[in-house]
């Protein structure tokens, strides 16, 4: 995923997180921080309510198996289809390429009760990765957030410390945290707090 | 702190819902005429009874649907999970939908055409 946050700093607009400077909190422990993060500025964002019969055209122009089953997400390179709702999901695509992807869905829909709207700029995204991610997460979810229990390829809508988030687990310790642009800093600030006690890097 | 089963995503903290009050309240339809204080029944009046009740609830901080659910206000014991628009199949929770006050009242009569005609055929044969 570093690949998506380095293309989209050529982007115009500022993101979310657009003020924050590099942060390094070394691991007390000695080692590697147990958790780097950074913003995946302009990661695109499609909300899209559509049923199982639009599986085929979404994976023909996505390439993401649809639909992911509840709680899960599918995934083609650096896009995803996740699962937010019986009939509500959301799909996430490279920077930059939001508007052409919202078009081709939208043009693909004919006829069809759906509907697709780009929310890219209405959520930021974070990408996680440390071996303390977890841990980390886990002190402001009520989730069981065990890697046993949300394997790579779960996600889930649900409270981090407050803030509605939808959370994804890329790897064991490598996930993508969504949130609203405005809750952003906040979780910013959390994250490097929460993260204080094994380290912690945030990368700009 | 209740664990409630979502229909959708299953269970989850009770942090990520919201209560949305009682549930099965009627809107009584336009071309059954009632009265202000029979409209007030629909409009107003809620039940809050000690013991178990029929609520709606959603799943506010996750998949944001809608589901009622029959929940004991004094052990929080929730008794039946059920989707919107269906009645509840425990048969608790049948008797605590029938028992309740609001089955009687000419608001909800109203929210039925088929019936409300027929006992206001019968009001007004009984009025002649
Ligand atoms: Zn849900």
């Amino acid at each position: 995923m570093a690949s998506t946050s380095q293309k989209s700093t050529s982007l115009p607009g500022r993101t979310a997180l657009h003020g924050k400077a590099m942060t390094m909190h070394p691991n007390p422990n000695s080692g590697k921080p147990g958790l780097v993060f950074c913003e995946l500025a302009h990661l695109g964002k499609l909300n899209m309510r559509a049923d199982k019969s639009a599986g085929k055209m979404v994976k023909s122009i996505t390439g993401c198996m649809f639909p992911p089953a509840a709680n899960t997400f599918t995934s083609a390179g650096e896009r995803h289809a996740v699962w937010l709702g019986p009939d509500e999901f959301m799909i996430i695509c490279e920077a930059g390429k939001d508007e052409e992807l919202a078009s081709s869905i939208q043009a693909s829909f004919g006829n069809r009760h759906a509907a697709v709207t780009n929310i890219t700029d209405a959520l930021a995204a974070f990408h996680l990765k440390g071996a303390a991610v977890r841990q980390v997460l886990a002190k402001g979810c009520a989730l069981d957030l065990h890697h046993s229990s949300f394997t790579s390829g779960d996600a889930a809508q649900t409270l981090l410390s407050h803030a509605a988030v939808t959370i994804m687990a890329l790897a064991d310790d490598e996930f993508i945290v969504i949130c609203r642009t405005s809750f952003a800093s906040y979780l910013h600030d959390w994250l490097l707090d929460a993260a204080l006690e094994y380290g912690v890097k945030f990368n700009k | 702190m209740m664990l409630i089963d979502c229909p959708f995503c299953g269970p989850r903290d009770e942090t990520e819902f919201s209560c949305g009050g009682e549930a099965h309240i009627a809107r009584p339809l336009a071309e059954n005429k009632i009265s202000e204080a029979e409209f007030a029944d629909y409009l107003f009046m809620r039940d809050n009874p000690k013991g178990l009740f029929l609520e709606r609830w959603r799943h506010s901080a996750g998949c944001r649907r809608w589901f009622n659910m029959a929940r004991d206000t004094v052990s929080h014991e929730i008794v039946e999970i059920y989707p919107m628009g269906a009645l509840p199949k425990t048969a608790a929770a049948k008797s605590a939908y029938s028992a309740s006050w609001r089955r009687d009242t000419a608001a909800e009569h109203a929210a039925k055409p088929a019936r409300t005609t027929v006992k206001n055929a019968g009001k007004a044969r009984g009025a002649k």
